[in-house]
């Protein structure tokens, strides 16, 4: 039972049964709202019944040329909606907003290589690992790099995995 | 960016660079050397002389910051051969800005914009300043202007959206959106509209003006093509549709939009309101309290004759079962709960009933019946059924389990959910246990004997039932990540639910403590759940070990806008803790967080505005309205001020700057008296908080049972808005009074001795008086009859009850009021006869009596949670303190000072009346706080082992005996059977941590940390009355 709907600067307030979860971040007030402010298309939030969120997307589209991308900077589910489909769902929005408004090559997003559970998610989802990011999560532990090529891409040249790791400092947006 | 260096005020480059190098590596100082240099080739530079002052600003310098930066300015204006270029003004906004004077930079943009009226950087530059300052009108002037220049569509709209934000948040009338209308109208039929953002203000402007076929008219013409996304567009034609009255075609568009999106519940509300002609959902919008919003969606009783409602349900049924039918997925659950809503419309009409609603939750059980939102989803339904309708229901599900699923985690997750029917319907405390057993045995095919089933047992067993079928789940986790959450963890919150019920009953501490131990096990089990960690949050706040309670605070990692959302559940203990440290960072944070955002807020909306993402323009300034004028922030900003003032009460001479540094409390009682006609916001989110502490204000288990369970949890918002304007109207007085409190001691001693009545001794005592009736009449009381019931209780002709639950305020008065008294020529109380000897004493009597009552009350943590230890805290740290610093002023002003010796032995009548009168409340409080600091000592001082032991002896408990420890005797049971095979490594290795002595161990030692801080405060009290006693012995 979802509505999707774009995040307002409401939602903060009502989300936080979503981001008591220890791995949902909390960023603050700025990051946000630099969201809201430049990418509204790519930050949705899904009520359900009796309004309450039961998760949310954040992401954004940047690069140039080739490298002209969507990315999701935060996809988040409340533990009682959870086993439901709904990161997909929230995933593919962000896709098709990507591919058809944007259209943008592919979609990406970091994952703490640990977490596998996201990750198994994500392959789910048509992600592959293109890469891995040494150190990328507070200096401590690797990031990968994982994406989805989209109707743009027709062969699909932007997901071909690379070789070797890099370091964040080689990564080309933030 | 490189460019623009070359072209700042003349400047190359190169000497700029490396400035910026070192002030973005944060290398003030080297950058203050290049920055010399650079000034010593180009000393009328005023972009020299700006980065000059970015960077003494930076390094904290900010009154030579400001003189540099005015000197830039200065030399701006002056020299009108040089360029005003936007890098220069830019980099002296960004200074000024950092100093609080946006007015100086805006002052630069007006008058460059004035010499340089066709520079569009330099507009933009004026606009951003007006943005800054919330400016509307002159932001709308500004965007004109730029408009007029150039003709481009983003100006135009950055003036409708300034019109917008002065209709929704300024002064502005109906008429400006007639004004921003037109401007569109014009543009629209000379350029068209390019940007799917300003089509949707264009609507929203015709929108508020109720112009809704215009609307529809624009959005299914030409423009209506910037809307990519089809069900965006829908989505707005619908609401237009409903809003305007046109319900059939409304319903058309819902509709399509449900065929596209089937499972979006709020549209499937939207459709019934229009084919029931029923504009409530649009009117009622979620954005009225996006905190609390209603659960279920509030509809008028339907108009429609009964042939034409029952053909629009025969409709609305119809096309739900076809939505059922066209969807696959299995995880859509709208149309499915849909049958409910119109279930449920039915009822209201007159027309349904309630056996209809019942069999519709029976078949949404069915399918969804395992998913863990199902009882959220259904909330809303079960509120419509008589309790004798919820019971059948409940017996209906109890029947399913004949054949429960075949999958195990369905099945668990279906038994979970009775279980979360029965607490929601309030049934889990009435009906007879039996219940669990059935259910029990359905899911673990643990034997049972029928006979059983009506052998009503108690509630503790059901609790029992509950923690063994965690036990029994636990192998379904077995191959989880650590991060998953586990199926069945809802079932140990539920088990410590209930228990806080048992003990609420029967006051046995044993069923406290067992909630305890049940939430720290399933955390050792898995560390992260922050369900148990809020509930035991509470647990432990009751219980009085509110330093525990604040190591799980700290363990959920609040920050940012949660700390708004969130901090509810550890603040209010907090403030009346011993813990100043801990609440000290608790405020800071808080309030740095809202601070920056108040500073950044402005800067976004321009980012909005840049982007071309207008209706966030708006948002972001409602937003920070919103939180600026929020009840949390305002009662942040007066406990930070207490606090100092309690941290520092011991030190007169340190209490007076605390003091000078608020300006003497006068900004606070401006606040006292505008709070009665503010607006305050409450962005709480209560959903989280435990059953028995709904809001701030709640706990019901300071009060006797009740045999209520209070589930569902009320809405409480408006009974808060009360209750919090009389806090901070109260509390923001209080700088003010202790500021006049102390001087007033000290003139009554002064002006005795100097015999010379001063002016503002008695404007002193005028304004203090004030106060004193305005503190009374929130007490509910005339001053002079306030002073009666001071009087009354201090005596003994009126008990404490007399207080209420304002004890505290009302010694607060009592301490006010002798201050006041002292040095006042008014009696006290006109028709009586009394010695100024006579308040000092009341002060002191009602400080003993009332602490040494608490004391008394107080017994020892294994016996009952020490809910009095708040209240004496406040006592020693609010009342005790403030009359503290009137001694202290009263005994500073008797001392002989270097200059003026005061005349050996001729201290006249009154002074010595005041001074028997501080000697013997010297000796009062210094006895009573002695008495507090013995009673704290004997609790730490206890033997460890013994307080650890008290604590597990009662949870020591066969299964089968009743009273607490049962519960708890299950999970200790479990894990001599716990092993790899069926359980996984993981929670076999986390189990083998689990002590229920550490935990025992960590109360006790709790308990010894937050006494050993209060008695810290006490000793500190002590040797300064004791430091007093020695100083008044010499006068």
């Amino acid at each position: 039972m979802t509505t999707i709907r774009r995040f307002s600067c409401n939602d903060l307030l009502r989300f936080a049964s979503v981001n008591l979860d220890h791995l949902t971040e909390t960023f603050n007030m700025s990051f946000y709202m630099t969201y809201l402010a430049r990418w509204p298309d790519y930050f949705h939030v899904a009520d359900g019944p009796g309004n309450k969120v039961m998760g949310y997307i954040m992401g954004k589209v940047e690069g140039q040329g080739e490298s002209w991308h969507g990315h999701v900077t935060a996809v988040t589910v409340a533990t009682e909606y959870r086993r439901q489909q709904l990161a997909k769902k929230l995933m593919n929005l962000l896709e098709e907003i990507s591919d058809k408004i944007d259209k943008a090559y592919f979609v990406d997003l970091f994952v703490r290589a640990s977490n596998t559970p996201a990750i198994k998610m994500y392959e789910k989802l048509g992600y592959v690992i293109y890469r891995r990011v040494l150190r990328y999560y507070s200096g401590e532990e690797d990031g990968l790099d994982m994406r989805k090529a989209l109707s743009r891409d027709v062969e699909k040249k932007s997901i071909i995995p690379l070789k070797r790791p890099i370091t964040p400092d080689e990564l080309e947006y933030d | 960016m490189a460019s623009k260096f070359g072209l700042a005020g003349g400047i190359p480059e190169r000497r700029v660079r490396p400035i910026w190098d070192a002030i973005d590596s944060r290398q003030f100082k080297n950058a203050l050397k290049h920055s010399t240099s650079l000034l010593a080739k180009c000393p009328n530079s005023p972009y020299a002389l700006a980065l000059k002052s970015l960077i003494l600003e930076r390094m904290g310098k900010s009154d030579e910051a400001l003189s540099v930066c005015l000197n830039a300015k200065d030399l701006l204006y002056k020299n009108d051969s040089l360029l005003m270029d936007d890098l220069t003004l830019s980099t002296l906004q960004i200074v000024f800005q950092r100093l609080d004077r946006l007015d100086l930079a805006t002052g630069c943009y007006e008058y460059a914009c004035s010499k340089f009226p066709s520079n569009l950087d330099l507009m933009m530059g004026l606009f951003n300043c007006y943005v800054r300052e919330y400016s509307f009108v002159k932001q709308q002037q500004t965007a004109i202007k730029m408009y007029k220049l150039v003709g481009e569509e983003r100006f135009l709209l950055w003036a409708v959206c300034s019109i917008q934000l002065q209709v929704f948040c300024g002064n502005g009338g109906e008429k400006l959106a007639m004004l921003a209308e037109g401007l569109l109208k014009k543009h629209v039929a000379s350029h068209s509209l390019h940007e799917p953002e300003a089509l949707i203000v264009y609507i929203s402007i015709l929108e508020q003006q109720a112009r809704y076929g215009d609307a529809l008219e624009i959005l299914s013409g030409k423009l209506g093509s910037l809307l990519i996304i089809e069900v965006d567009k829908l989505r707005i034609q619908g609401k237009l549709l409903a809003r305007s009255g046109d319900y059939a075609t409304g319903a058309d568009i819902y509709e399509k939009i449900l065929e596209l999106c089937p499972d979006d519940w709020e549209c499937f509300l939207h459709y019934l309101g229009c084919l029931l002609e029923d504009g409530s959902s649009w009117s009622n919008g979620v954005h009225n309290d996006p905190i609390n919003p209603q659960k279920s969606v509030d509809c008028k009783v339907s108009q429609l004759p009964d042939e034409v409602f029952h053909s629009r349900i025969s409709t609305s049924l119809a096309f739900v079962k076809k939505l059922q039918a066209d969807t696959s997925d299995d995880f859509i659950r709208c149309p499915y709960l849909a049958i409910l809503e119109i279930e449920r419309r039915k009822k209201l009409h007159g027309k349904g009933n309630d056996d209809d609603i019942v069999e519709a939750l029976m078949l949404y059980f069915l399918k969804f019946g395992h998913l863990a939102s199902f009882s959220s989803d259904v909330e809303a339904f079960l509120q419509v059924l008589t309790p004798d309708k919820k019971t059948e229901f409940l017996a209906k599900l109890m029947k399913t389990l004949d054949s429960p699923a075949t999958v195990p985690t369905k099945a668990l997750g279906q038994s979970i959910t009775i279980f979360k029917i029965q607490e929601l319907t309030g049934n889990l405390y009435k009906l007879p246990c039996a219940w669990c057993v059935f259910l029990l045995h359905t899911y673990t095919c643990l034997p049972y004997a029928t006979s059983k089933l009506h052998n009503p047992l108690k509630l503790e067993s059901c609790a029992v039932q509950m923690v063994k079928m965690y036990c029994k789940s636990l192998p379904l986790s077995k191959d989880l990540d650590p991060q998953e959450s586990m199926h069945g963890e809802e079932l140990l919150s539920m088990v410590c639910n209930v228990l806080v019920q048992l003990f609420w009953r029967t006051r046995h501490l044993g069923y406290f403590i067992e909630a305890i131990m049940v939430l720290e096990f399933g955390l050792t089990i898995r560390r992260y759940i922050w369900q148990y960690k809020i509930l035991l949050l509470h647990l432990y706040s009751h219980l009085g070990v509110i330093s525990l309670a604040y190591e799980w605070y700290k363990s959920l990692d609040m920050k940012n806008i949660l700390m708004e959302t969130v901090s509810h559940h550890i603040l209010p203990q907090m403030l009346a803790s011993p813990l100043w440290g801990d609440l000290n960072n608790l405020l800071k944070d808080y309030l740095k967080f809202m601070d920056d955002h108040f500073r950044e807020s402005a800067d976004l909306t321009f980012l909005a505005y840049r982007h071309r993402n207008y209706s966030k323009v708006i948002e972001f300034v409602q937003f920070k309205e919103r939180l600026q004028r929020s009840n949390q922030y305002l009662v942040a900003r007066v406990e930070t001020s207490v606090l100092q003032l309690k941290q520092n009460a011991d030190n007169i001479e340190e209490e007076e700057d605390v003091l000078k540094n608020l300006n003497s409390g006068v900004h606070f009682v401006e606040l006292s008296n505008e709070i009665g006609s503010k607006t305050l916001t409450f962005n709480e989110d209560f959903h989280s908080r435990p059953w028995w502490t709904p809001t701030t204000e709640k706990n019901y288990l300071l009060g006797p049972f009740e045999g209520l369970s209070y589930c569902p949890k009320e809405n409480l918002t408006k009974e808060r808005e009360e209750n919090v304007r009389r806090v901070v109207e109260k509390k923001s007085l209080l700088p003010r009074m202790i500021y006049l409190s102390i001087h007033s001691a000290s003139a009554s001693l002064k002006e005795s001795v100097e015999e010379n009545g001063s002016k503002s001794g008695s404007k002193i005592s005028s304004e203090l008086k004030f106060l004193l009736e305005h503190h009374a009449k929130m007490l509910g009381y005339s001053l002079s009859d306030a002073v009666e019931v001071v009087m009354g209780v201090s005596s003994g002709v009126k008990s404490f009850e007399a207080f209420g639950s304002d004890e505290i305020d009302w010694i607060n008065f009592a301490v006010f009021l002798n201050a006041w008294n002292l040095n006042s020529h008014e009696p006290l109380q006109p028709d009586r006869d009394q010695c100024s000897r006579g308040i000092w004493h009341v002060v002191d009597t009602l400080l003993v009596k009332y602490i040494s009552e608490k004391i008394k009350s107080m017994e020892s943590l294994v016996c009952s949670p020490r809910v009095d230890l708040p209240i004496l805290v406040q006592l020693v740290t609010e009342p005790l303190a403030w009359h503290g610093l009137v001694i202290q002023s009263c005994v500073r002003s008797s001392l002989p000072s270097g200059k003026k010796k005061k005349k050996g032995g001729s201290m006249d009548r009154h002074s010595s009346l005041v001074l028997n009168g501080v000697r013997d409340s010297i000796q009062s409080l210094c006895d009573i706080l002695k008495e507090v600091a013995k009673w704290i000592r004997g609790q730490i001082d206890r033997p460890e082992d013994e307080s650890v032991e008290n604590i597990l002896s009662s949870l020591r408990k066969k299964e089968q005996d009743e009273g607490p420890g049962r519960v708890f005797h299950v999970l200790e049971s479990l894990i001599p059977s716990i092993n790899e095979a069926e359980h996984g490594g993981r929670i076999c290795q986390e189990l083998k941590t689990w002590s229920a002595l550490d935990v025992a161990r960590k109360i006790v030692t709790g308990d010894s940390t937050l006494l050993s801080q209060f008695l810290n405060i006490c000793e500190s009290k002590i040797k300064s009355f004791q430091a007093l006693k020695q100083q008044i012995a010499q006068i």
